[in-house]
């Protein structure tokens, strides 16, 4: 049901345009920057993940369209939290404007986005938040965040999922890294959207395929009674998909990022839907706010960014829609959003 | 018969200062030693000269020395291993298992030097562990603390419960970002054990112990030497270093995290080949394998200043160890 | 004969590993300053002799005394303890240490007190070279690591150990089957002069030309026992091979 689908969009980016802060915090007290001078860094978590090369193609492609110039770092791997931490420290020193921040850990960053905040630079928190505690026992100061709302988007996936098998039957849930905020949020939203349901799990897989896999044949073996799976990312989502196939069964799994490997398993029927987020859109906003900040304007402090559920329905739509440089399908969202950053840069 | 020194003249029974040095460039064994200095002084001075507004100042050399102390913590404890011709595959685990304890003992409100030494003896005991099974019952060193790496990891989850516990406290924050004479903090703590250690190695009995056990077991024993109680003592040293690298990993991140951390145990050996110990047992030194972690750390940083895509970062740091190892030959 | 004058005496070993008997009642002596030699041909139990006598076995019977003290060894220690100390074939040196070092290998001398002792490296250095020294052996730096020595070079330095630090008894195992002519022949004068200053040296060797040249006393075993043990100048190679092969039986 296409109609249904869009209108859902459109309600998401009305809500999430109605979720934005009035108030809006000052960008730093630096004078106001031609967009050739303005240079910004972003410390994203590991390049081992589609979702955050998303985010890197959203910096890069948006730098190059407004013609700032945009250093993206990653951390050497998805769980290396010290050397994310390192990765800040050295880009920090630097002469940057601005440093976009996925931590982690919801904690990890916090101490060099102290020392970036004294130096009195601007800091854009996108996609995954940093923790307000450590962010202020350090001194640090989060100009902008920009995020999905995981909870809403597990809850929508939660409750569509419901909608397709039925009430009262079991699901398993497959978490990421343990105790991480995002992978928290996205199955407790789910199991609120899924009402009624009864659940397996949730077991840590650390938001690795391999994992998710293991995982979710232990489940199957012991609950001969499944009827859908919830895997809290995409990565985990297709080892989830090939346990089921491999235990001959005709069950709905569900992931959530919408990365593009997931985008053909859903075309190829092995994983059910995603609950698509746009990293792309996360990045393209970081590198926006952060040229707001630099020309002295006044940055909106917290974005919800899109998310939009891709099955079958709507898989050809998302396959197409490609960004500037054509590297990734479905790097925005086939509806309508608000980006309340755009209309704020001046020229 | 080797011979390892030529006459320059015929005749001659003194060797000109120019034919020392060919012969000591000739010597392998040499360049086990000092080739590392040499790769570092070569890595500073390229990025020196590519990019000397960013990576000559004295806040980018203080990030090299902060995010080389942990590192160097962990490749000292490694080094006491591979000396005795075995290996900690269990690190990045056993620190993680250390930090684990420390959070948990520190929101139940104990003092922060308890929740220092808490999370040391954690790291001990599993170093125990480590030690008595390798050389008691005799198994590899390489199975034992692999296996070791999963249940100290699995003992983190269990005892944390998945969950990160959050740690802010004044005094950590200091020891994170605090400096004194511009060299940070956590570098004082970590040169320390450096230097704890290199007088440790070469100025005590349990030291020649430590190189006759990793260089020729058998005799070491015919000499009365107990190879059961030097194995055990390093694998404790080693369990020990992460358990207090623990405390270190929470100040610079503000939080006990269960998960751990592998790039921790790959730099500890990357560090080790490097710095010229041989992983033969019996050869190596304490500065060679901190130099080399400053070398690591310095190619990190230098890659990440002048913007080199994390793809090829990783190529060339793997690129630099395997050169090393080519480089240097620590066969017998 | 007078027990007060050995410097070691074996009276009745017996040695079983399971069903192989491999001693079955082996008496002999070494007085100081000889040089008594033990040959046999292999599986005569040559080793397990000299093993009971170095504390590496505990025989099973029989008696083992030490300048007349009996002494009962349960391990290695206890025989050095004893003043007997033993160059296996093997040598005993670790590559990668210096020649000092290996000297005083587990027996480095220390300054200092408590937990803080230091290496007094400079004592045992000197010391080092006096050992080495006292038998007249030269090695240009006793700082090299000890893989730069040649063969018998590192013979030389293992015989000095053993010399430097056993006081009473000093059993070489083969001590010169990996050499060449001339080092053998620099090792053979080492043991002359370590036999001039009083030590009881035993010597296990294949070579009756060598056992002849340098050995006082000679027992020859064969098959766990002691077949024969006869004065050097009172023999010749040809006895000896034939007490060996048991063409002959001894006098003994």
């Amino acid at each position: 049901m296409k109609l249904t689908k869009s209108i859902k969009v459109a309600f998401v980016a009305v809500a999430a345009s109605s979720l934005v802060i009035a108030g809006t915090t000052t960008g730093s007290a630096a004078p106001k920057k031609s967009l050739k001078s303005i240079r910004v860094a972003a410390v994203v978590k590991g390049l081992d993940n589609p979702f955050f090369i998303g985010i890197k193609e959203g910096i890069e492609e948006t730098a190059l369209k407004y013609g700032v110039y945009a250093n993206v770092q990653a951390a050497p791997g998805l769980n290396d939290d010290i050397g994310q931490a390192n990765k800040l420290d050295s880009l920090a020193g630097q002469n940057y404007d601005c440093y976009i921040v996925i931590p982690i850990s919801s904690n990890n960053l916090s101490q060099a986005i102290g020392k970036i905040t004294k130096k009195k630079k601007t800091v854009i928190n996108i996609d995954s938040p940093v923790d307000a505690a450590s962010l202020k026992a350090s001194g640090g100061k989060i100009t902008s965040f920009a995020g999905t709302d995981n909870f809403e988007a597990g809850k929508a996936g939660g409750a569509k999922m419901v909608a397709a098998i039925g009430a009262g039957k079991k699901i398993g849930l497959i978490a990421g890294l343990a105790g991480n905020v995002t992978s928290n949020a996205r199955v407790d939203g789910f199991k609120a959207g899924a009402a009624g349901a009864t659940f397996v799990g949730p077991v840590n897989a650390d938001w690795d395929t391999t994992k998710a896999l293991d995982a979710a044949n232990a489940m199957i073996a012991a609950n001969k009674d499944l009827a859908g799976f919830f895997a809290a990312n995409d990565q985990m989502a297709q080892g989830v998909g090939k346990a089921i196939k491999a235990a001959k069964l005709n069950i709905p799994v569900y992931g959530v990022d919408g990365i593009a490997d997931a985008l053909n398993e859903v075309k190829a029927g092995s994983i059910t839907a995603t609950i698509s987020q746009y990293p792309y859109v996360m990045g393209q906003m970081g590198v926006e706010a952060c040229i707001i900040a630099a020309q002295g304007g006044k940055v909106p402090e917290q974005t919800i960014t899109p998310y939009y559920i891709i099955d079958n329905s709507n898989i050809t739509a998302a396959l197409t829609n490609k960004s500037t440089r054509g590297f990734f399908p479905n790097q925005t969202p086939p509806g309508a959003y608000n980006n309340p950053y755009t209309k704020l840069i001046k020229k | 018969m080797r011979k390892s020194v030529a006459p320059a003249k015929p005749g001659a029974t003194d060797l000109s200062f120019l034919d020392k040095v060919r012969n000591r460039i000739k010597d392998p064994f040499f360049w086990s030693d000092w080739l590392v200095v040499v790769a570092f002084i070569f890595v500073v001075a390229v990025f020196g000269i590519i990019a000397p507004e960013e990576f000559l100042t004295l806040w980018n050399l203080n990030n090299i020395l902060v995010a080389a102390s942990i590192p160097a913590i962990i490749a000292v404890g490694q080094t006491f291993t591979v000396l005795t011709a075995g290996i900690d595959l269990s690190v990045s685990s056993t620190m993680t298992f250390g930090a684990v304890t420390f959070g948990l003992v520190f929101t139940n409100s104990w003092p922060l030097w308890q929740c220092v030494i808490t999370g040391v003896i954690a790291g001990t005991l599993v170093g125990l562990l480590n030690g008595l099974i390798i050389a008691k019952r005799k198994i590899n060193d390489f199975i034992v603390t692999l296996g070791m790496l999963s249940v100290a990891s699995g003992a983190a989850l269990v005892l944390s419960d998945g969950k990160p516990r959050q740690v802010i406290s004044e005094q950590l924050s200091t020891l994170a970002i605090g400096e004194k004479a511009n060299v940070p903090y956590l570098m004082m703590v970590a040169f320390a054990i450096v230097l704890i250690a290199h007088f440790v190695l070469f100025h005590t009995r349990f030291g020649t112990h430590v190189f006759a056990v990793g260089g020729d077991p058998e005799s070491a024993r015919a000499m009365g030497i107990s190879v059961v109680r030097i194995k055990v003592a390093v694998y404790v040293i080693s369990g020990a270093l992460a358990g207090l690298a623990a405390t270190l990993a929470i100040s610079r991140i503000g939080s006990a995290e269960p998960a751990a951390n592998t790039s921790i145990l790959l730099n500890s050996v990357a560090a080790v080949v490097l710095g010229g110990v041989s992983l033969f047992g019996g050869r190596g030194t304490i500065f060679g394998p901190f130099i080399a972690t400053l070398l690591l750390q310095s190619l990190a940083n230098g890659l990440t200043v002048i913007g080199v895509a994390a793809y090829y970062q990783y190529l060339s740091i793997g690129l630099v160890v395997i050169l090393s190892a080519a480089l240097v030959r620590t066969d017998k | 004969m007078s027990n007060n004058s050995y410097a070691i005496e074996c009276i009745d070993i017996k040695k079983s590993f399971g069903s192989v008997e491999a001693l079955k009642g082996v008496s002999m002596h070494a007085k100081p300053g000889e040089v008594t030699a033990i040959i046999g041909d292999n599986g005569a139990g040559k080793s397990t002799l000299i093993k009971c006598i170095s504390g590496v076995y505990s025989s099973d019977q029989g008696s083992i005394k030490i300048n007349s003290k009996e002494v009962n060894f349960t391990s290695p220690e206890e025989s050095r303890s004893s003043g007997i100390e033993t160059v296996y074939q093997t040598l005993s040196l670790i590559e990668d240490l210096s020649i000092w070092q290996n000297l005083f290998l587990n027996r480095e001398i220390t300054k200092g007190f408590g937990p803080f002792k230091l290496l007094n490296k400079s004592k045992m250095k000197e010391e080092a070279t006096k050992m080495l020294k006292n038998l007249d052996v030269y090695i240009p730096s006793i700082k090299s690591r000890t893989r730069r020595l040649s063969g018998g070079q590192r013979q030389a330095v293992a015989i000095c150990r053993a010399a430097g630090w056993g006081s009473s008894v000093v059993i070489m195992d083969e001590p010169t089957a990996a050499l060449g002519v001339r080092e053998t022949a620099k090792v053979e004068d080492l043991i002359k002069r370590m036999k001039s200053q009083g030590l009881a040296i035993l010597l296990i060797s294949h070579n009756f030309d060598q056992v002849l040249r340098l050995a006082d006393q000679i027992w020859v075993m064969r098959q766990g026992d002691v077949m024969a043990g006869l004065r050097a100048k009172d023999t010749t190679g040809d006895e000896l091979v034939a007490l060996i092969t048991g063409a002959k039986t001894g006098k003994g």
